[in-house]
């Protein structure tokens, strides 16, 4: 096991590489606007236009660019400067982080507490009344894209300008350390926003899931041995049925670490994925390039977790 | 800020800024509140969608960011909010003296202006010569610095890796400061001395900062010494700055009645949120503008939360020097035949802009010399809503007895596929159809826009629907020079999209640029103006409008030269 852990920690390496090459390429030798060009400002001449050039390591080859680039994140773990307000883009992340983890975190708790259950009892009621309402439900919480959810629910129910107030609104995020109940009470609304369609979809998958594997031979034994409901479903079946559900979810927490974009964005969470909204707005390409290796990472960690998991859950894979 | 939109310079992350002034017809007004007349005390809650960018006075090229600059600093000059039209002394102790020659400006400053803690001590004018040599280095490199600036003696070519030292600015004593051109330039750069590179920066105390490039002035604000009636307590980038009093700032010194103790600003978000919670609020401002359909709607049931500022022009630069467009009646009926009321209903209606005449725009010195609204009562301008007759007899000079255009040629149109650009571009190209062009329209995103094609002359197309511009300072020169004179056409970052290079209209810039003499220049910039509209580089289909949203508790007083609510002047009720 250690050493399959070890053979994909250095795949995570290579990853990381080829992502922050890839990335590189696009954004500085093809860009929509020259980072030179945009920074220089009123009527420039040639000679600004290359000083600049200058300053920001543009006039290099790219190669030399990308090593010097890579030299910095390695031994120093310096990601350059934002184009856009010369703030340090390695600073921004660490103090960004914690909100965009918090956000991650508190969907993650209410969307397996919310789909878990409704993908259980639908399974194990099928066409019922419940069944029906919750994956009718599930439905509308899937297509409702979280943008304009989050919009809803500020105004709706947030406690500025919200007709019932109920949640605190946008913008009153603060640290964890800062205040414990201000931190919660300002992330309420965005955990059940952006928990809705993971629940939602969760639970479709987990309901699927669940009722395959109670039509298997093994369940039908587990029954056969007088074993009760409750128990052939959640000691049994249950297990089987939320494999492919640790897969997904070991994904969706990495792309949710790298930045909860528009939940974020509109609910003024200063986390890393309205960093990357604003650098992405701004042509901001240390911006980006830093936000893109930060999500890479998290997504390929998250997968490696969740390889680890799966011998843990299912007593048939074993690494080696 | 929308400033992004309509500025290209703004797209390089560096929005230029400061804009016309007045109020245009129509709804709401600033409630220009004399020093005095306010109440001291509270704490201002200000709010914007978008972030700052440079807080460092040399590089800050931003209105958002002038927001706080001015709050905080104290330039050589400075407008009241209500009096767009003259630069009062600020920081400096008196109007500037210019030489007989235009090439040499003397200033002198006020002696008793300290800076915060902990420098403490009084600013000279060694410290303003420091301010703008940071400008031309890669430490601090200013968006403007060679455009207002680069007149003076010794200004190296392009920015230099240190702080360079520049022989053209003198400093004969601790309160006086003498600028020596190269040219007649003085009574411009006399106008731009307004601009937040005059903001002295004390070089003692900041070369700790400016050993690093960038300059960590910048990249923590809240090192900085101020002069203005407020510092910058706390600053993070992601969320926005305190500002509470400067504690060695002296009233008598300064005009700024600076009423709240403290001032909050809140940064990022969803501007629809953002605006709802300042409509909300008790002391909020929103210092961004909203969407076209919030201000409406604001307009509509609470009429007294908003206010509007103008906010520059916008139009459609035909390119002088290619294809189709080089012909200028064919430019004439083009802009004949724009229906520029039907374009602006595409941005809110007459709320935000009403359609333009000429190119000095409302409020700006020289705009009531240029004729006001009515212009110069040139037909091929005065057609709101297009006119099919007027456009046809151009076509007809322009060689086609039809009145139509019946050769095989296309014209190539680039506009923002940024909403509501593309409605906007939609309306046009229907009066351009009614006259038979052929179009060949390409939609890319705003910056891409600038960057590749309406700023890159080479890779200019016939026609850019969707420019657009604001003034760095209320003057003709800032007004009308780099969007119209040949002199100002770059390689790259070009925004002379007409590409217009008329050698009248050139000398008549380099005429009014010369002229010291108030009226006289407010004559000359409208003669500029005149020439301009005649040679029909663009189509001027609006004079904008910004509405400025506040809470119920609040009075925000607007600084009309940079349309937006000034933090100095607005107080709790």
């Amino acid at each position: 096991m250690l050493a399959y852990i070890a053979r994909r920690l250095l795949w995570v390496v290579v990853l990381l590489l080829v992502v922050s090459a890839v990335t590189f390429v696009i954004f500085y030798a093809l860009p929509t606007a020259d980072p030179a060009v945009l920074r220089a400002g009123k009527q420039p001449t040639p000679e600004l236009v290359a000083s600049i050039r200058h300053t920001l390591g543009l006039d290099k080859p790219i190669y030399a660019q990308y090593w010097i680039y890579m030299k910095k994140i390695v031994l120093h773990f310096d990601f350059g400067y934002s184009y856009q307000n010369s703030q340090p883009v390695a600073r921004e992340l660490f103090h960004r982080l914690p909100a965009t983890i918090s956000l991650t975190v508190g969907a993650v708790v209410v969307w397996l507490l919310a789909g878990i259950p409704v993908g259980v009892l639908s399974a194990v009621r099928p066409r019922s009344l419940l069944d029906r309402f919750a994956m009718g439900g599930s439905l509308v919480a899937i297509s409702a894209p979280v943008y304009w959810l989050g919009l809803v629910g500020l105004f709706l129910f947030s406690k500025d300008i919200g007709k019932v107030h109920v949640f605190d609104g946008a913008g009153s995020y603060v640290g964890i350390t800062e205040n414990f109940g201000t931190w919660f009470g300002s992330l309420l609304l965005p955990w059940l926003v952006l928990a809705a369609s993971f629940a939602a979809f969760y639970a479709r998958l987990l309901r699927s899931n669940l009722r395959e594997v109670l039509a298997e031979d093994y369940v039908r034994t587990a029954r056969a041995k007088g074993l009760s409901e409750r128990r052939v479903v959640l000691r049994h079946a249950l297990r089987a049925a939320i494999t492919p559900i640790v897969t997904i979810l070991g994904l969706d927490i990495g792309i949710l670490l790298g930045g909860a974009v528009l939940t974020e964005t509109v609910f003024n969470i200063p986390g890393i994925g309205a960093y990357a909204y604003d650098g992405i707005s701004n042509a901001d390409l240390p911006v980006v390039q830093g936000t893109v290796l930060l999500a890479t990472f998290f997504i390929v960690l998250a997968n490696l977790v969740v390889d680890v998991l799966y011998a843990a859950l299912d007593p048939r894979i074993r690494y080696s | 800020m929308r400033i992004r939109l309509i500025t290209p310079l703004a797209l390089a992350a560096a929005a230029a800024l400061v804009a016309v002034s007045g109020v245009a017809s129509g709804a709401g007004s600033g409630p220009n509140v004399l020093p005095g007349k306010g109440k001291k005390g509270g704490t201002l809650n200000v709010q914007s969608a978008e972030t700052f960018e440079h807080l460092d006075p040399g590089q800050s090229y931003f209105q958002i960011d002038y927001g706080v600059i001015y709050a905080v600093q104290r330039p050589l000059y400075s407008f009241k909010p209500n009096d767009p039209s003259h630069a009062a002394p600020d920081l400096a102790a008196a109007l500037p003296k210019i030489s007989s020659s235009g090439k040499t400006v003397t200033i002198r400053i006020r002696p008793n202006v300290h800076y915060s803690p902990p420098v403490d001590r009084a600013v000279t004018s060694a410290d303003v010569k420091y301010a703008i040599e940071r400008g031309f280095s890669a430490v601090a490199p200013s968006g403007y610095a060679y455009a207002y600036f680069g007149d003076i003696v010794g200004v190296p070519k392009a920015p230099t890796k240190k702080v360079p030292s520049i022989s053209g600015i003198q400093t004969p004593n601790k309160t006086t400061i003498v600028f020596k051109l190269k040219r007649n330039f003085g009574a411009t750069l006399a106008k731009a001395l307004s601009l937040p590179l005059s903001v002295p920066v004390p070089k003692e105390y900041a070369k700790q900062y400016d050993a690093h490039t960038p300059s960590t002035y910048d990249s923590d604000p809240t090192k900085q010494a101020f002069t203005g009636p407020y510092v910058i307590s706390k600053y993070s980038a992601s969320s926005g700055v305190t500002l509470q009093r400067n504690p060695n700032w002296k009233a008598s010194t300064d005009f700024r009645p600076a009423y709240a103790d403290t001032i909050v600003w809140k940064t990022g978000g969803d501007p629809a949120v953002v605006g709802k919670q300042v409509l909300a609020s008790k002391n909020g401002l929103m210092m961004d503008t909203p969407s076209a359909q919030l201000i409406k709607s604001t307009y509509q049931r609470h009429r007294d939360q908003i206010t509007f500022a103008p906010l520059g022009s916008r139009y459609v630069a035909l390119n002088t020097q290619k294809g189709l467009t080089k012909n200028v009646n064919i430019r004439k009926a083009i802009i004949a035949v724009t229906d520029k009321v039907g374009m602006n209903l595409t941005r809110g209606g007459s709320l935000q802009g009403v359609p333009g005449t000429h190119f000095l725009t409302p409020g700006q010195p020289g705009f009531a010399q240029a004729g006001g609204n009515k212009g110069f009562g040139l037909d091929y301008m005065n057609t709101p809503n297009g006119s099919l007759k007027i456009a046809q007899k151009y076509m007809r000079k322009a060689g086609y007895p039809s009145g139509r255009y019946t050769g095989n040629d296309e014209l190539t149109i680039v506009g923002s596929k940024e909403d509501p650009w593309p409605a906007t571009a939609t309306v046009f190209i229907a009066g351009l159809r009614k006259l038979g062009f052929k179009v060949a329209l390409s939609q890319v995103p705003h910056s891409t826009m600038y960057s590749k094609f309406c700023g890159v002359p080479k890779q200019a197309p016939n026609i850019c629907p969707s420019v657009g511009w604001l003034p760095d300072f209320p003057d003709g020169y800032a007004n009308l020079f780099v969007p119209f004179d040949g002199q100002a056409i770059t390689a790259a970052n070009n925004a002379n999209w007409p590409l217009l290079n008329d050698p009248k209209v050139n000398a008549a810039v380099d005429k009014a640029a010369a002229t010291a003499n108030a009226a006289a220049r407010n004559r000359a910039w409208a003669k500029v103006d005149r020439l301009v509209s005649e040679a029909a580089p663009a189509v001027p289909w609006q004079w904008s409008r910004d509405g400025l949203l506040q809470g119920t508790g609040v009075h925000g007083v607007i600084a009309s030269w940079n349309a937006d609510w000034d933090l100095a002047y607005s107080y709790l009720d």
